[in-house]
């Protein structure tokens, strides 16, 4: 046993290149190094905890017990306004609002315009939102990822191909924000690379929350009644 | 940048003897006071210690107007500059003022006649000379001296002088100072004639001699100086004339010459030339001031159309305009690009950035968005490039734990590449107006501009506000029971919202909140005013 591991030690060589002590770097840089391996790094999507959703019932649904964080959620709705960023409204508020937090909130050619007063009302911080708008939503939604501006990224885009929704996938992986794609109901039978996938429902009770494909988790439902999202808004 | 001082002596309190102690002594000759032991114009008169380095370029009128192509086209290039025959339109335009390297070895000669040289070599691209491109080179060649001095005179039109002391400690000396000015004016594409001695004069003689020395010590200047043809002093034609036929034809036989003599039968300025040469005259000279803006062209020989190699072609004006604003610790915020074409009009592309900028990559990289997005109407023909106002540059500060510094930074860098290819009213932010009305209560905002201003206060309204808002209010069916998607449920309301009269956007209305049979809550107001009737004006999402 001993020999085994002394064996290995030895086929360890030092790390190479060494880096140049009068170039400027930082403790990130060297925390890059392809000889470095970082427990917390390993492992599938289901280790790494989400963030919660503000939703108790949902939470319990979600691997991580609550939004990933990398990686694509694909929300699948076919009624805009049906509920879809009131499940958000909570994370996104913890994730661009709070003093301490200096990420931004990117909003991808949405479908109309996002009101100022009630997202100020959630406790989004108004100086951090950005609404772009345009022909290329895959693009600019792939480069609001990679830039590493964005704590979370709404995108309302058609993703035609799967190619788009790879990029789009690769992106949101590498970056640490919590990546949004809203899509219609009919994509859903369609494979998606999306580490979460959601369809919405609703009627006059409360809102059907169906979980498609969850990396790590199972495919369930969940029902939130109206009352639900009530009583957050009076928090709020 | 300049520094005055010293070496601004005016040119009046030159230390040469009054005549009437000239005429006591037994004739003093140019060349000072050393072998002749006369005291007086051996006093040396140059600030002790300047060194001053000359580039003398003397293939400047064809490299002004043929810049080296890219390094993919190198052969082609320099195929194609060999044929060039340079012609000055300011003197009719038919005497060849500069030739190739091709055309040389056929044996065409500057001041040949043009069409002696065409006879000479069919296949030769005549070009006009332009002062102004000449300018332009020599002021860049002054700009990329900047690099290694503040101190940069331009002495045209083929001549730029550095001085150089100061500078040589931190170049490792004189050779390897040297060496690196002749390596980065060949990159460059340019053929330097470089020399250093401690006065500008003969630093500038013994480059344009082609003699390339590197002298520091000033007793030395006069023998060396000697050999030197006189053609290297560009004095008056018709005085080197009357001196060949006296037998003076170098330097040396100059400085032999009785100092009065000389002085009553030349020009003041050739006697006052020989005593700055080897440093007994003081030789005040006005620093090179580099312009405000950046200016550079460059023509694409072939005319381009292609994206990719437009990006290539701009990438070396891109360097330049980096090293321009290094050089002045400086940065931009937006830059204007103009692609000529032969007939069309040129296409200007303006680049805008959302901080000031100094890196080349990164100019780079919003140029590329912004070619892919440009049509062309022709290929082009020549790029310039100028840049918007200079602004002090902000060093970025390094730091060793930069886990958590990239988020507000690549903000801007985002914005810009985002408005690099959807345009200037895509990318926008949000903020708040106090007002009652609900679509008056907000505007788009600059996103980088209010990110300073304080945090907007969260208005109180008694109702909740919905998340999306209609641009236009959608008028719905139904008198009482208003309908979208079913039979809408009213859940809260009313909540009147009136008046405006002041800016003629009167309004008079009760919003509720309700629900369509599906689930959506959405926000209606019924009209107060006449006709009235049901519109829907916000989702809640």
């Amino acid at each position: 046993m001993n020999g085994a591991v002394s064996r290995q030690c030895q086929g360890l060589g030092p790390l190479s290149p060494i880096p140049d002590p009068r170039s400027p770097t930082s403790l990130d840089d060297l925390l890059r190094h392809p000889g470095l391996w970082r427990a917390r790094e390993q492992g599938g999507a289901a280790l790494r905890p989400g963030l919660p959703t503000g939703f108790a019932s949902l939470d319990r649904c979600l691997p991580g017990a609550g939004w990933p964080l990398q990686g694509l959620v694909e929300i699948l709705t076919d009624r805009n306004g049906i509920g879809e960023l009131s499940l958000l409204m909570p994370v996104l508020a913890r994730l661009c609002g709070g003093e301490h937090e200096d990420g931004w909130l990117a909003w991808i050619s949405p479908p109309h315009q996002p009101y100022a007063p009630a997202l100020a009302a959630c406790g989004i911080d108004l100086r951090r939102v950005l609404v772009i708008r345009g022909q290329a939503a895959e693009w600019a939604m792939e480069q609001a990822l990679r830039s590493g501006a964005c704590s979370a990224v709404l995108g309302w885009a058609v993703c035609r191909d799967r190619q788009s929704l790879r990029r789009l996938q690769l992106a949101a992986e590498q970056s640490r924000c919590l990546a949004v794609l809203f899509r219609r109901l009919r994509d859903g039978s369609e494979p998606s690379p999306a580490v979460l996938r959601i369809a919405l429902d609703g009627d006059r009770d409360g809102l059907e929350v169906r979980i498609l494909k969850s990396r790590g988790g199972h495919a369930v439902s969940v029902r939130l009644g109206w009352a639900s999202f009530a009583t957050r808004a009076i928090a709020q | 940048m300049s520094l005055p001082g010293k070496h601004r002596v005016p040119p009046e309190v030159s230390p040469s003897p009054s005549p009437a102690s000239r005429r006591s002594r037994l004739r003093p000759a140019l060349g000072g006071g050393n072998r002749s032991g006369t005291g007086e114009p051996a006093r040396s008169a140059a600030p002790a210690g300047e060194l001053w380095l000359a580039i003398h370029l003397p293939d400047y009128i064809l490299e002004s107007l043929c810049q080296p192509v890219a390094a993919a086209g190198e052969a082609a290039a320099g195929d194609d500059a060999g044929h060039v025959v340079v012609v000055d339109p300011g003197r009719g335009g038919k005497v060849v003022c500069a030739c190739g390297v091709t055309a040389t070895a056929a044996g065409v000669a500057p001041g040949m006649a043009l069409n002696s040289a065409l006879a000479l070599l069919p296949d030769a691209r005549v070009l006009a000379r332009d002062s102004r491109r000449e300018r332009t080179l020599l002021e860049t060649v002054a700009v990329m001296a900047l690099d290694f001095t503040p101190r940069v005179n331009l002495d045209p039109p083929d001549g730029v002088l550095l001085e150089v002391r100061g500078s040589l400690r931190l170049f490792g000396g004189v050779r390897p100072l040297c060496a690196r000015v002749g390596e980065r004016l060949r990159a460059r594409g340019l053929v330097p004639r470089i020399a250093l001695t401690p006065t500008r004069l003969a630093s500038l003689w013994f480059a344009r001699s082609g003699i390339e020395v590197a002298l520091r010590r000033p007793e030395a200047l006069a023998g060396r100086l000697a050999a030197l043809p006189l053609a290297c002093t560009r004095w008056p034609e018709r005085s080197l004339r009357s001196l060949a036929t006296m037998g003076v034809r170098a330097v040396g036989d100059c400085l032999r010459l009785p100092r009065d003599g000389f002085t009553r039968r030349f020009e003041l300025q050739m006697r006052l030339d020989l005593d700055r040469a080897l440093g007994h005259a003081p030789d005040p000279c006005v620093a090179f001031v580099p312009g405000e803006r950046f200016a550079a062209r460059r023509d694409l020989e072939p005319e381009l159309a292609d994206t990719a190699r437009l990006q290539r072609a701009c990438e070396p004006l891109l360097d330049e305009l980096c090293a321009f604003l290094q050089a002045r610790g400086a940065s931009v915020e937006s830059l204007e690009l103009r692609f000529l074409h032969r007939d069309a009009p040129p296409t200007r592309l303006r680049l805008r950035f959302a901080e000031p900028v100094t890196a080349a990559a990164r100019i780079a990289a919003l140029l590329r968005e912004r070619l892919a997005r440009a049509e062309w109407p022709e290929p082009v023909r020549s790029v310039r490039l100028r840049s918007g106002p200079l602004s002090e540059a902000r060093a970025q500060p390094g730091d060793l734990f930069a886990l958590d510094r990239g988020r507000a930074s690549a903000v801007p860098q985002l914005v810009e590449r985002l408005r690099a290819r959807l345009g200037e009213e895509a990318v926008h932010g949000l903020c708040l107006v106090p007002e009652h009305r609900p679509e008056a209560a907000w505007e788009k905002g600059d996103i980088l501009l209010f990110q300073s201003s304080g945090k907007g206060e969260c208005p109180l309204f008694p109702s909740q506000r919905p998340v999306w808002l209609l641009a236009e209010p959608q008028r719905l069916e139904g008198e009482e029971q208003p309908r979208y998607q079913g039979a809408l449920e009213l859940k809260e309301g009313p909540e009147r919202i009136e008046s405006g009269w002041w800016d003629g956007r009167d309004v008079r209305r009760d919003y509720y909140v309700a629900r369509t049979p599906a689930g959506v809550r959405v926000w209606i107001f019924r009209e107060r005013r006449t006709p009235g009737g049901w519109f829907l004006h916000g989702v809640f999402g």
